[in-house]
């Protein structure tokens, strides 16, 4: 058995290495710029009237991206086009780490291409080092060389610089000051179109990044338990993970342990009574009940059970009503019970639809067994057959059920903890992707998938025991 | 019935009937009531999700104004396919708003995004409405602007459809071929030569490189994507065409083969997509899209729930190719490819159809799922689903409860009585 079980752990530690690759991968396609939500206001947005705001700017967007890992490389290892250059990444301003990217996809020269947008940005810091009473007069000039930073298209650019000359030719004083900078970048510019190397582009370059990267951070946090922290409020991801978690698992173990109970004593009794009109009707009870979208009863359930218009509210309405946080949490349970009656049914009742037909299924199998036929033969009341000699064996392979219901639970809690409001992972999955909260939405796709691998784990080795054919198959 | 039954069984007696196995589950299929019934539904629905533009729509399928005959909603066609213009009349008023001299409207005089203002604020379909007759009837209500609901609902079912249909194409060439590589040559069957292995991996890598990651730019304009999967598969045509080539030389090395353990490849795949719970697999695969639209859905769909045929196509194949057929094949010298193809999978497809029709079921439910949570719908389309979600934004509204979920419910139930009709034509006798 321990061997058996080793097997299948070590089994899973690929399964979920990749699930992690994936997760990882998807949060690395997510759109905006995941530091600029964790710092609120756009740094780059507020007023900057000094090269000292400019360089604070950029150190708070720097600090932020340090905090949250971005400032590392994504992997191990990449590979890439030689043309791009192994250290892209230390450019921390995804903006402008982005323009740069494009513009090395057309022109192939880093060196040249580097050299150019430093000289756009110390462009920027002699402007704002000019005294006040200047400033009206580089308006026409700022302007445009502020949006060079984001341009990468050379008719785009062109255009920038052309509206940057005519400015310069329109006033003395502008070109006094700056006149040879822009020239120099203007230069500069013509450099990067001339020398350009898109033949780098070609290339491929396989690059070592070491252990100090942005996977590695994630995943062995994940592995200690610190699952990141919320770009929205700054919370480590795991402090709002538990209550949610909490209160998902009472919504899906309650739900689970009802659907249990009432679906056994069906499934057998159906199963007993296989073929008569009872059974009949229970099998196509149960499979409309099966078809019944949950999303569309908690919908229903809760239009007529908990609004005042249709005079049938015995239920209060969604929220789990005035929890306090502190309380034990069995309190938590009794003080939200009457809140928690309808998700649960929700729940409850798809589960209890399948577990009952397999259940039925099973039995049906174990009855027409001949140790059954012997048992009736030997005299035993019914009664005993059923529930003793035929139950106990049938029984097995629908515990094994716990394990396959539970994941298909939690995924559907999505939408049920959508509809009542319950502050569960679905809930929080929920307002984490309104929120663009990456950090959360991701750790809790992992998390789901490590609650799955667990579950089905569970199932393996209950069927293990079960069964010990299944031990020694492979 | 009955007579046609009898009817039936005379003509398979006299041999009159064909004796494929097609034809046979066809047969057994038609004496499930419950299976023949939610075909008959299913018609009725396909019906309306083709002709939903005629069923249900703000123009009037002919009308004439000044003296002028037009087809508007054909013309709408024409205008989208950008060979017609409308006319400068239609532009200045609202459909309803035309003086015709005569016109024939759809049976529901309203489009799933007609605003009737007149009409906002949850009409009740039994409450008194601002209507000009019960031919303007909004027999389902309407919504918090205004919309038909009887409207959305007849756009809703082409959604639906759409969904079940395309998701499931997309997870069927997925599962087919991935779960027919798996059984057909198991652990042990796959073998190929170190120099066709290797290769591969590395013409796999030069079209990932040349096809995707050179090409950053081009890769975001219009076909750029269609681009690198054509440049990607023409390396790996070409990798091959060399390997071939490679064959003729009588060098040794060149010939020594290697087992791939396809099966466990495959199956450690399955495992992984089937580890992550499916929904929030969409949520997170919607959330990082820039674009949202029901295609996407559609695809990410697909791209998920193709495990099942896999699983299901395996077992199938790890039972025929064991059958003596097969083996008789292989002693004939036939390629793999023409075993596979020709003998094997024809009759190993036929339960797949079985899992086909739960998909369906389960994709619809999985897209209305995520457009009742608002994600993943385009602007201009109207699902099941977010009608559903207006009912939790005013409960008072029953009837945006009841509907919209009532259809959801019929159609998972339609493919649920399909699939399970299917599972029982194909094991009985």
């Amino acid at each position: 058995m321990l061997r058996y079980l080793t097997k299948r752990i070590l089994l899973f530690i690929p399964t979920l290495l990749a699930v992690s690759l994936l997760a990882f991968g998807l949060s690395r396609l997510a759109p905006g710029d995941i530091v600029l939500n964790y710092l609120i206001n756009n740094p780059f947005e507020t007023a900057i009237s000094s090269p000292s705001d400019l360089l604070n700017a950029e150190r708070n967007y720097r600090q932020a991206a340090n905090v949250l890992n971005r400032d590392k490389p994504a992997f191990y290892f990449s590979v890439s086009p030689k043309a791009y250059p192994d250290t892209l990444f230390k450019i921390v301003i995804k903006d402008r780490r982005e323009t740069m990217e494009k513009l090395i996809a057309r022109y192939g020269n880093w060196p040249q291409i580097e050299s150019y947008y430093q000289q756009v940005r110390a462009l920027d810091l002699k402007i704002l080092a000019q005294p006040d009473s200047l400033s009206r007069i580089f308006v026409p000039f700022k302007v445009p060389l502020r949006e060079l930073y984001a341009a990468w298209q050379e008719h785009a650019i062109d255009a920038r610089l052309g509206e940057m000359e005519t400015a310069l030719a329109n006033d003395s004083l502008l070109m006094a000051a700056v006149g040879n900078d822009f020239f120099i970048l203007k230069n500069k510019f013509q450099t990067v179109k001339t020398e350009a190397t898109p033949g780098q582009l070609n290339i491929p370059a396989f690059r070592w990044h070491g252990l100090d990267n942005q996977y590695h951070h994630w995943i062995s946090g994940f592995v200690r338990g610190d699952f990141g922290m919320s770009v929205f409020d700054r919370r480590p991801a795991s402090d709002k993970i538990k209550p949610a978690l909490f209160w998902t698992l009472v919504l899906n173990l309650a739900g689970i342990l009802l659907a249990f109970l009432l679906a056994v004593p069906l499934g057998v009794w159906s199963a007993v009574k296989r073929g008569k009109t009872f059974d009949k009707i229970t099998s196509l009870g149960l499979f409309m009940l099966y078809s019944l979208p949950a999303f569309w009863i908690g919908t229903m359930l809760l239009v007529f059970f908990t609004t005042r218009e249709y005079g049938m509210n015995i239920f209060p309405g969604p929220g789990l009503g005035n929890v306090p946080s502190d309380a034990s949490w069995w309190e938590k349970i009794l003080l939200a019970a009457p809140h928690l009656f309808l998700p649960v049914v929700c729940i409850a009742y798809p589960a209890l639809a399948f577990i009952s037909r397999q259940a039925r299924g099973g039995m049906v199998d174990v009855l027409g067994q001949d140790f059954i036929r012997t048992a009736r033969a030997k005299g035993l009341p019914e009664g005993a057959v059923i529930w003793r000699h035929g139950f106990r064996n049938a029984l097995f392979p629908v515990i094994t059920l716990i394990a396959s219901v539970f994941p298909a639970a939690i995924a559907g809690s999505v939408t049920i903890e959508f509809i009542f409001n319950i502050p569960g992972m679905g809930w929080l999955t929920y307002n984490a992707i309104l929120m663009k909260d990456w950090p959360i939405v991701f750790a809790i796709l992992m998390l789901g998938a490590v609650l799955t691998i667990l579950g089905m784990l569970v199932a393996d080795v209950l069927y293990a025991l079960t069964d010990p054919r299944v031990r020694f198959k492979e | 019935m009955f007579k046609k039954e009898k009817q039936h069984i005379e003509k398979a007696e006299r041999g009159k009937l064909a004796q494929t196995p097609f034809a046979l589950l066809r047969r057994r299929f038609g004496r499930k009531r419950r299976a023949v019934w939610s075909l008959r539904v299913l018609y009725v629905l396909i019906f309306i999700a083709v002709f939903a533009d005629f069923i249900a729509n703000e123009k009037p399928v002919y009308c004439k104004i000044d003296g002028e005959t037009y087809f508007p909603v054909l013309r709408q066609y024409a205008v989208d396919l950008g060979l017609a213009q409308w006319d400068a009349r239609f532009f200045q008023k609202e459909w309803s708003e035309h003086e015709y001299e005569a016109s024939v409207f759809p049976l529901i005089p309203y489009s799933a995004k007609t605003i009737d203002s007149k009409n906002s604020g949850y009409k009740s379909p039994f409450a008194s409405q601002r209507i000009e007759s019960n031919r303007y009837r909004h027999w389902l209500g309407t919504d918090k602007v205004g919309h038909d609901i009887a409207a959305g609902m007849v756009a809703g079912t082409r959604v639906a459809l759409l969904v079940g249909v395309i998701a499931m194409s997309i997870a069927t060439v997925i599962g087919v071929l991935l779960g027919a590589l798996a059984g057909y040559f198991g652990d042990q069957g796959f073998r190929m030569t170190h120099t066709r292995l290797w290769v591969n991996l590395a013409a796999l890598f030069f079209a990932w490189f040349y096809g995707f990651q050179a090409r950053g730019l081009a890769l975001q304009e219009d076909g750029g994507l269609l681009e690198g999967l054509g440049i990607a598969i023409g390396i790996l045509l070409l990798a091959n065409g060399l390997v071939f080539l490679t064959k003729k030389i009588p060098v040794k090395i060149f010939r020594k083969k290697i087992t791939l353990p396809l099966d466990l490849l495959v199956m450690r795949t399955i495992e992984v997509f089937n580890s992550i719970p499916g929904l929030l697999l969409l949520l997170a695969f919607v959330a990082v899209l820039q674009k949202s639209s029901v295609f996407y859905v559609m695809a990410i769909i697909g791209f998920i729930r193709w495990t099942g045929i896999a699983r299901f196509l395996r077992a199938e194949l790890l039972r025929v190719r064991n059958l003596s057929y097969i083996e008789a094949a292989k002693a004939m010298g036939f390629s793999h490819a023409r075993i596979l193809f020709r003998h094997a999978l024809p009759n190993a497809i036929t339960p797949v159809l079985i899992t086909i029709a739960f998909g369906i079921a389960s994709a619809i439910l999985l897209e209305s799922a995520l457009s009742f949570l608002g994600f993943g719908i385009a602007a201009e389309g109207v699902t099941w689903g977010q009608l559903l979600s207006e009912a939790r934004r005013y409960p008072g509204a029953w009837w945006l409860a009841v509907f919209p979920g009532g259809a959801i419910f019929v159609t998972v139930t339609i493919f649920n009585l399909l699939g399970e009709g299917l599972s029982e034509a194909m094991t009985s006798e």
